[in-house]
């Protein structure tokens, strides 16, 4: 059972929408369901089911295309009236947790929940291609039948002794194949069993229909594959009975993961076969289906991708649609979370094609489109919220009597336009996003008493740093509000030692006292032993500021001389204009109002100029050796002293 | 003649965290090894006898790894679930271990198979313990109950059903082979005789109880269980003596370290604390990443075996090299110290007449210059790199000296680019620092006047000059700051003092200015 659940969860389901193909719906690694525009390439819609970590979507099916102008909750049965465009719309999805969702493209949101029927979970979801009734197999080895319209279980019987792991509904809608410990056939009017077939040892994880001729004419067959096994047999459902073995298998290079196939309807119609491998190849068969054949089959065609790279890496394939021109095939291949889709043209004269892609180009465009389709789950008010770590929690569920209520609500108004509906789609999204941001600012804390609490309790220095290095000074405010008075002397101790050291911490650790001091003053005040409690830390910060006055004239001095420098620099930077004006000064050597005023003029040569810089040079090589040679500081002091203001004058 | 006097070098009180022989003791750890487990490792236990081998239970397996080996050298995994507790008897041959499925196995140390299969419970067995005559085992189970077993035919001798929630703790004791502690998430411990049908003693936690500990004297009883560790005293009953809340989270267990006189408490808050018994103050804190289950110190304190959630077994072993390499030198050195010392108390007659021979001082290379007036080298030996790194006070205390002969100025001129920078490096890693601050900005106030002129013209120079700017705004900024607290507790104490007439202690001469303030704004304040 174990082995089955990991192979099963390891196949996600990916599953094309029927006729048209204009759908690839996909249950990623997430549990997000995703369905994919397959002519536009694009994310058409994104559904997150409730608990869609909780119960995880194990297989996915599409319902029968109906036309879109019906209510969703009318029969599916094909239109008559053919031109009317038909859309594939329903989706069922089975859950881990045992119930079935129904969701809805065309509304865009979850349709109905089917639950009650399994104690286990869901394996396998097939419709009934004519009456609204959809069929499940699950853990719990039972096989339920839905009907639809009540959203109720019609009829639910043990198919095996072991768990249903695949079913298939004939294309006539008469018989259903269900595969557990072994392939069972059943007679859909009275639930009998009408044959079995054995021959798979592992789980079975694909049934299809091979040919739509009814069972009673020797042309009825049907495929099956199953984990770990590279072959797909073919069964013949024989009149006699006799049909202990499978007729014919066709190999393959891995486990299959999707198989598409055209069916035939006569001896001499052709069937064609697609099949994607757990390996990322797809293999194509074409085959007449009239009576056994002893040889393994194989593909008559194969095909791989790779990238575009100088040591090309293959691309996994994750499902392929066969078109009706036997050349063309849909394909989708790269991951799961962003499938790309492709209809390629297969030469089927080779036997084994590869394909090169860039995958991330096409990654990066597909990206850049599908942000505005993206559909936020509406979350409506009976659903319950699910809080992650209870025990033994499922999939929230909307009860089976409210979906009928819908259902009869909807089917009330059913002539509901397109239009109609899909502003009715816009206004809920619209307004569960704006409730989304109030309930995640609910949610953000504003203050870290509780963390620091723990931090001074344990002396954790990781959570004190990270309390500390709130720079907002709400958040400091609210969190001292909020700690507890005990708190309080161990917070201002843990300060005094932090207050020490590098100025620009300090400084942050100074906001933090000075709302302890503020918020608590009547606290601190009323302790008896204050004194000797904020005693160090009144020293502490006594002695800091006791070279406050010097620190300042330090700086006073230092920010002088570097904008000085600063001017310079920029004097320097601009034009030689300048300088000449700075020689005026020099030649006249009076006061700095004359040589401001004389800066305006631009009349000097450059020659002083160069004069007065030698002269400066010389001056500095003087400075340089002068102060090993003298023997008394003081006066060589005064001199630089006299010297410097000279300098700084010009 | 007067001799040369060294430089003074001031001694500064020491910053930050203390030193004690604690630290020292529980810093002398190796790196510690990480091994991953399978799953949360959720029980250690050492081997009694001498090569101290240890059981690991984490998920389905035990592992008994050796005092030194990386690799288990014995792995137990006939477990159809989750092990728990796997533990040794007191000669180390025997192993037992309880299991999710309810059954408890004991096991050969030396064999594979489980000897013997106890089967009795209906739910996990979280407990299991070798009483002290080696031949029963005490268990304790989610059922609720605790069992006592035998071991020769696997035959349950009894059950006691007085907890109401799990049992998850539990110890025998080594002095008295009837007497056993069980700890359970109802809140209590319960101290259970197995001579009579009922608990001895009941003690309520207050919380989950998690693990527990008797001490060797077995007088003490030590119990872990939400954030509290809580001591009691069985002589008297089950008396609480102390109740510690060190951890910000469950403290999930407990051990004896330092031959009983320090307790280690392990908690899901990533803490290892160290307790001293007699004052139960913490005297050291481990750090470790991820929240801890399970914890256990070899005989001898020589390693610290951690295991925690996120399946990382961690083992600390014991510096010992560097003890064996101070021995040895000290072997080699004492003969010629005896040489050394030779005749130092011979204590002379009274008519004996003395030499004095001057004793050679040993001057260091800052003071040698110092004495040849060399200034500039002086200031260049104190500047050496090693040595204001891990020393500033020695060169601020250089600095200091030049300041006071009043050749500062000669010492800190005639510098090139690259000296001059380290000068200023040097200046702006410690001008901040309160100890050093007045030496330095009269330092740096002179370095300013003397090369003032070529100013600007090293892009190194200047960009020295500007980060000393900013160090000195920001600082600036946080002494007015200061003040503005400063003025904050002076209203504070004023207050307090007004109100208390409490008598300055240490402090009253620093704020006595306060004082005078208070007695002018006492009667504001009390208006308002």
């Amino acid at each position: 059972m174990a082995t089955d659940g990991v192979s099963l969860s390891l196949k996600l389901p990916c599953v094309f929408s029927p006729k048209s193909r204009q759908y690839l719906a996909v249950c990623a690694q997430d549990g997000r369901l995703r369905v994919w525009n397959t002519d536009s390439k694009t994310l058409h819609q994104e559904y997150v089911p409730s608990a869609h970590l909780s119960a995880t979507c194990t297989c996915v099916a599409w319902g029968p295309c109906r036309t879109v102008k019906e209510g969703p909750q009318r029969k599916k049965r094909k239109s008559e009236a053919a031109q009317v465009e038909e859309k594939a719309d329903l989706l069922a999805m089975g859950t881990a947790a045992g119930t079935v969702l129904i969701y809805s493209t065309a509304k865009g949101s979850l349709h109905c929940t089917l639950d009650g029927g399994h104690s286990g979970g869901v394996n396998c979801v097939h419709w009934h291609p004519e009456d609204s009734l959809l069929y499940s197999g699950s853990d719990d080895t039972n096989i339920v039948e839905w009907d639809l319209q009540t959203g109720k279980t019609r009829s639910k019987w043990k198919a095996d002794r072991a768990a249903v792991t695949s079913l298939c509904v004939s294309p006539d809608g008469k018989l259903l194949l269900s595969a557990g410990h072994v392939i069972k056939m059943w007679d859909l009017e009275t639930k009998e069993v009408y044959r079995k077939f054995t021959g798979h040892s592992t789980a079975v994880t694909t049934l299809r229909f091979a040919t739509t001729r009814p069972p009673d004419s020797n042309g009825l067959y049907f495929l099956s594959g199953a984990a770990h096994d590279r072959l797909l047999s073919v069964w013949q459902v024989r009149e006699d009975g006799k049909d202990k073995n499978s007729v014919v298998s066709f190999t393959l290079t891995d486990e299959p993961q999707h198989v598409d196939l055209i069916t035939s309807s006569s001896k001499e119609e052709a069937v064609r076969l697609a099949v994607v491998c757990k390996d990322g190849q797809l293999h194509l068969f074409e085959h007449f289906l009239n009576g056994p054949c002893k040889k393994p089959l194989s593909p008559s065609c194969s095909v791989q991708m790779s990238d575009t790279k100088e040591s090309p890496m293959p691309i996994p394939l994750l499902a392929a649609a066969l078109g009706a021109d036997p050349q063309s095939v849909l394909l989708a291949y790269g991951n799961y979370l962003q499938p790309v889709m492709e209809n390629a043209e297969i030469n089927m004269a080779e036997r084994h094609v590869c394909l090169a892609r860039d995958l991330k180009t096409n990654l990066s465009l597909s990206m850049e489109t599908t942000v505005s389709k993206v559909k936020t789950p509406i979350v409506n008010a009976k659903s319950k919220v699910l809080i992650p770590g209870l025990p033994g929690h499922k999939a929230p569920v909307v009860s089976a009597p409210q979906g009928t209520e819908k259902r009869k609500k909807d089917a009330g108004n059913k002539e509901m336009s397109i239009a109609e509906r899909l502003g009715e789609i816009d206004l809920e999204a619209s307004s569960s996003q704006k409730g989304a941001p109030k309930a995640t600012a609910s949610l953000q804390t504003d203050n870290y008493a509780v963390l620091l609490m723990q931090g001074l309790e344990s002396k954790d220095a990781n959570i004190l740093n990270k309390v500390f290095q709130t720079r907002k000074e709400v958040e400091i405010k609210k969190t001292v509000a909020r700690l507890p008075l005990p708190a309080v002397i161990p917070l201002v101790e843990e300060l005094t030692t932090r207050l020490q050291g590098n100025p620009l911490v300090a400084c942050m650790m100074v906001r933090w006292l000075k709302a302890v001091l503020v918020h608590h003053t009547s606290y601190l005040a009323s302790l008896p032993d204050l004194v000797t409690q904020l005693g160090v830390l009144y020293h502490m910060i006594e002695s800091r500021v006791k070279m406050f006055h010097k620190l300042t004239k330090l700086h006073g001095k230092l920010h002088l001389l570097t904008t000085q420098v600063a001017a310079n620099d920029d004097r320097n930077a601009v034009s030689d204009v300048d300088h000449t004006a700075k020689l005026v000064y020099e030649e006249e050597s009076s006061d700095e109002e004359e040589a401001s005023g004389d800066e305006a003029f631009p009349n000097e040569d450059s020659d002083h100029w160069e004069e007065e810089e030698a002269m400066q040079e010389d001056e500095g090589d003087e400075e340089d050796e002068d102060p090993d040679s003298r023997t008394e500081p003081k006066a060589n002091g005064d001199e630089d002293m006299e010297h410097e203001n000279e300098s700084e004058e010009e | 003649m007067a001799s040369f006097k060294p430089t003074k070098i001031p001694v500064y009180p020491k910053l930050g965290e203390k030193v004690t022989q604690d630290t020292l003791y529980w810093k002398n750890y190796k790196a510690p090894v990480q091994i991953k487990e399978f799953g949360a490792v959720s029980n250690i236990d050492f081997s009694p006898v001498a090569p101290h081998n240890f059981a690991v239970t984490a998920f389905t397996r035990v592992h008994l790894y050796g005092p030194f080996s990386q690799e288990p050298v014995k792995t137990f995994t006939r477990f159809k679930d989750t092990a728990y507790c796997g533990r040794f008897r007191s000669d180390g041959q025997l192993l037992v271990a309880g299991c999710e499925d309810s059954v408890v196995r004991l096991f050969d140390v030396s064999g594979k198979v489980a000897l013997r299969m106890f089967k009795g419970h209906t739910k996990a067995v979280h407990v299991t313990d070798f009483t002290s005559d080696r031949y029963q085992i005490l268990t304790g189970s989610d059922d609720y109950t605790c069992r006592l077993w035998d071991i020769p035919n696997a035959a349950e001798l009894s059950t006691y059903q007085e907890h109401t929630d799990y049992i998850r703790c539990g110890v025998t004791s080594k002095l008295n082979r009837d007497l056993f502690i069980t700890g359970s998430y109802d809140h209590t411990l319960k101290v259970f005789d197995a001579r009579a049908e009922k608990s001895a003693i009941t003690m309520d936690h207050g919380q989950p109880v998690e693990s527990l500990l008797l001490y060797p004297s077995e007088g003490l009883l030590v119990s872990a269980g939400g954030r509290y560790v809580k001591v009691w005293d069985l002589l008297k009953g089950g008396q609480p003596l102390v109740s510690l809340k060190n951890h910000h989270k469950t403290v999930t267990c407990l051990a004896l370290g330092n031959n009983g006189e320090r307790l280690l408490s392990a908690s899901l808050d990533r803490h290892v604390k160290v307790y001293n018994t007699t004052t139960y103050k913490v005297v050291h804190n481990f750090d470790y990443a991820a929240a801890i289950l399970s914890l256990a110190l070899a005989p001898d304190d020589e390693s610290i075996v951690v295991g925690m959630t996120n399946s990382i077994l961690s083992i600390k072993h014991r510096k010992h090299t560097e003890e064996s390499k101070e021995i040895m030198s000290q072997q080699r050195r004492r003969p010629s110290y005896r040489v050394f010392v030779k005749g130092k108390n011979y204590v002379p007659k009274p008519d004996d007449y003395l030499v004095s021979k001057p004793v050679k001082e040993h001057l260091a290379k800052y003071d040698k210059e110092l004495k040849k007036f060399n200034v500039s080298k002086a200031l260049d030996a104190a500047l050496e790199v090693w040595l204001r790194r891990k020393k500033p006070e020695i060169t601020v205390g250089v600095i200091k000296e030049l300041d006071r002969r009043g050749t500062l100025k000669n010492a800190l001129a005639g510098r090139d680019e690259k000296q001059l920078s380290q000068l200023l490096h040097f200046v702006i890693g410690n001008i901040v620092d309160t100890r050093f601050a007045p030496v330095l900005l009269t330092a740096a106030e002179m370095i300013l006047d003397i090369y003032k002129s070529v100013i600007g013209q090293s892009a190194l120079i200047d960009q020295q000059l500007l980060r000393l700017q900013n160090i000195l705004e920001s600082e600036i900024n946080l002494e007015r700051e200061l003040l503005e607290v400063l003025g904050m507790l002076d209203a504070m104490f004023a207050t307090s003092i007004t109100r208390k007439e409490v008598p300055y202690s240490d402090v009253g001469r620093s704020n006595g200015l306060a004082q005078g303030e208070a007695s002018s704004s006492r009667p504001e304040l009390q208006v308002t």
